[in-house]
């Protein structure tokens, strides 16, 4: 494989809070490569989303408190650069699109000028025309209809398929390295989410960018990457190609999570769910930490006493962090078990 | 305590597979007000016409996006909304123009859990009293066995007794949904309304509730009627689907009729949209991308609701709403082109 564009090392990221240390990252390591879209999967407060917050210096300091780690772009240090280099990067070499368009288009701003101030802000050399026409070229790629007349109109006037179109428009503006989606589709209807997958495939495909797609929504991940992030408890549990970690996972969290979605493609009688609750990361479970809803510990003790190091299992690009990872030799999820003629 | 008058009967419980409920052509229209006399410039159409039955011990899914009136239509059917139009017969009686007195009894008998874990239980209220609620508003709870009848309830939905001594904010969100289960099931009713009672959970919290709404439905006899938008979960818990699009139901039928034999281009657009969690059969399928939004409810377009969006439209669809009625396939749907499309979901 390719030089990654982006390596995470060791990420540790902790928030004060009230009833004590949140260890939102702990010790979090990957990278992504040029052209390939990453997915990170997780639940709500596996961390998947402050691990890029941090990175790119987004998270409220204090509370927040980058521990340890690095995160290296380009040569650099993304977690020691100045103020100045992160500016300088966000937004132009690392763009990221959110759940909410809202919150990341100014509501009293025309849609156009917010685009046009985002191109000549990374390049103050553009002129005002051309910045103009780059951004209706943006709106048209991205699918608004009508660019021309919709360039100058308001957030508002937008639908919330529109205005998250127009955001991956404003993101892919710069043509970035590396091009972040946390939850890109979340909040959008069925038929919208198909039109913006879509739109972040074309997006991609112009751009050649190094895609990182933090979601919740294995259907999304399933459709859109390549290789797999799965985290648990601030942890990364498993990496792997994305065939291999719908079908053939060999962490139990992850065969878990696979196990319990219920089916669109087929009548099914029981859904075989995780049990237990997500643990609290201010008292996470000492050990593997998610040893409390195991299906494989089967009460040994190691699980309590030593978390479990990422490591190689089956083939080289699948990693696992569990230390009975070999007895799922040969375990598959409920995906393989039918037979899927080619 | 009761002046009220309300045929006892309703009381009774119903036997598996008689009709429980029904909704005949129910309609619930929202004025748009504007101007300093806040006059009525228009109406939102959120629920206009809509027909279906429950029978008892069944699961009656209502499936559609934002914006289709699947909510409005669960809280008109409640009459936590009072219908424009239309009526509601819960075992027969029509209780369409009942007053808040007889609502009462009648919601008994009929319950609804709500999407949000987090805005639908009193922070202030123990766990305890949350459940205990239902059965003080109702003058139904016993000084003697009260406390068990609650503990009862608290184990039905799988959490301890010693629960019930805490508050809403010390559980996470699919412990709420239980303690919003559990209040509903405690005046012991016949019918659950459940509105995106999974959607705020995590995949693997949700696999758990909706094992405990299965569980529930099989050991009291209850008929749900569950709305939601993710259709995965539909077709897991539903016996017949209902598919909404603009206040309109524009399919209904089992769910492996609809699911696997869909004849209303929407209900195909939906299926082919929604993303399959599985790597190989994506890979595998074609999906139909739909141009555009969802027109808005106060100005639905004429004759078929769905044509702005449909591949297949032509004048007719303009000018004539289709019925809803059988053609290309087992089950009825609302389209002038009906055709069976099997091809949407790849199994």
């Amino acid at each position: 494989m390719a030089e990654p564009v982006l390596t995470i090392e060791d990420l540790r990221v902790e928030f004060s809070t009230e009833d004590g240390i949140v260890k939102a990252v702990d010790g979090v390591s990957y990278e992504v490569y040029p052209g390939e879209t990453l997915g990170v999967v997780g639940e709500s407060g596996s961390g998947k989303s402050v691990t890029v917050m941090s990175i790119l210096d987004l998270i409220p300091r204090p509370p927040g408190k980058i521990v340890s780690g690095r995160a290296m772009f380009k040569g650099q240090d993304l977690l020691t650069a100045s103020k100045d280099d992160m500016r300088r990067i966000r937004g132009k070499e690392i763009a990221m699109v959110f759940q909410d368009p809202m919150t990341s288009l100014n509501p009293v701003f025309k849609v156009g000028d917010q685009l046009e101030e985002a191109i000549k802000i990374h390049d103050p050399a553009v002129s005002d025309d051309d910045a103009r026409k780059k951004s209706i070229e943006l709106l048209q790629l991205v699918g608004v209809p009508n660019a021309e007349r919709r360039v100058d109109q308001y957030p508002h006037e937008y639908s919330g398929g529109m205005r998250q179109r127009a955001m991956i428009a404003m993101a892919i503006a710069n043509e970035p390295a590396v091009l972040i989606a946390d939850e890109p589709t979340t909040a959008l209807d069925v038929t919208i989410q198909a039109q913006i997958i879509e739109v972040l495939k074309t997006a991609q495909e112009e751009t050649h960018a190094a895609t990182i797609l933090i979601t919740h929504d294995l259907g999304l991940i399933a459709e859109m990457a390549d290789r797999v992030v799965v985290m648990y408890a601030g942890q990364v549990v498993e990496v792997a190609d994305v065939e291999t970690i719908f079908r053939a996972p060999r962490m139990p969290y992850t065969m878990g999570l696979m196990n319990s979605l219920p089916r669109l493609e087929a009548d099914e009688e029981r859904l075989i769910p995780i049990t237990g609750q997500p643990p609290s990361l201010i008292n996470v479970p000492p050990g593997c930490p998610f040893h409390p809803r195991c299906y494989l510990r089967n009460g040994r003790q190691i699980c309590v006493e030593e978390n479990p190091p990422l490591e190689q299992v089956d083939q080289p690009e699948h990693l696992s962090a569990c230390h009975f990872k070999q007895e799922m030799k040969g375990d598959t999820s409920k995906f393989a078990d039918d037979e899927v003629a080619s | 305590m009761s002046q009220v008058q309300v045929n006892s009967a309703i009381h009774d419980r119903a036997a598996k597979g008689e009709t429980i409920l029904e909704v005949d052509d129910l309609v619930k229209y929202f004025p748009i007000r504007a101007g300093l006399l806040r006059k009525t410039v228009g109406q939102v159409h959120a629920v206009d016409g809509v027909s279906l039955n429950l029978k008892a011990g069944e699961t009656l899914g209502i499936v559609g996006e934002s914006g289709c009136g699947k909510t409005t239509l669960g809280r008109t059917i409640i009459r936590l909304t009072d219908p424009t139009a239309g009526a509601i017969r819960f075992k027969g009686v029509d209780i369409t123009g009942y007053s808040r007195g007889q609502m009462r009894e009648i919601r008994r008998e009929m319950q609804i859990v709500f999407q949000d874990p987090y805005a639908s239980l009193n922070p202030r209220m123990t766990v305890r009293e949350i459940v205990a609620e239902p059965l003080r508003v109702h003058g139904l709870y016993k000084e003697r066995g009260g406390k068990k009848r609650i503990s009862e309830l608290l184990e039905t939905v799988g959490l301890a007794p010693e629960h019930g001594n805490r508050f809403p904010h010390e559980f996470s969100g699919g412990q709420r949904q239980r303690i919003g289960v559990a209040r509903a099931l405690a005046l012991n009713p016949q019918v659950l309304i459940l509105d995106e009672p999974v959607s705020a959970l995590d995949v693997s919290i949700q696999a758990q509730v909706v094992n405990l709404l299965e569980d529930i439905q099989e050991e009291f006899g209850l008929a749900y009627i569950f709305i939601a938008h993710d259709l995965s979960v539909i077709r897991h818990i539903s016996d017949r689907v209902a598919v909404m699009y603009l206040g309109k139901v524009v399919e209904i039928g089992t769910r492996r009729g609809v699911y696997e034999t869909p004849s209303m281009p929407y209900t195909q657009a939906l299926l082919s949209a929604a993303p399959i969690p599985d790597p190989v059969r994506q890979g595998r399928r074609e999906r139909i991308v739909l141009k555009g939004d969802v027109p808005s409810p106060a100005d639905p377009p004429s004759g078929c609701r769905f044509r702005t969006r449909c591949w297949k439209a032509e004048d007719i669809c303009a000018k004539e709403e289709p019925e809803l009625i059988v053609r290309a396939s087992d089950h009825p749907d609302r389209c002038h082109f009906s055709a069976i499309e099997e091809k949407v979901i790849v199994s």
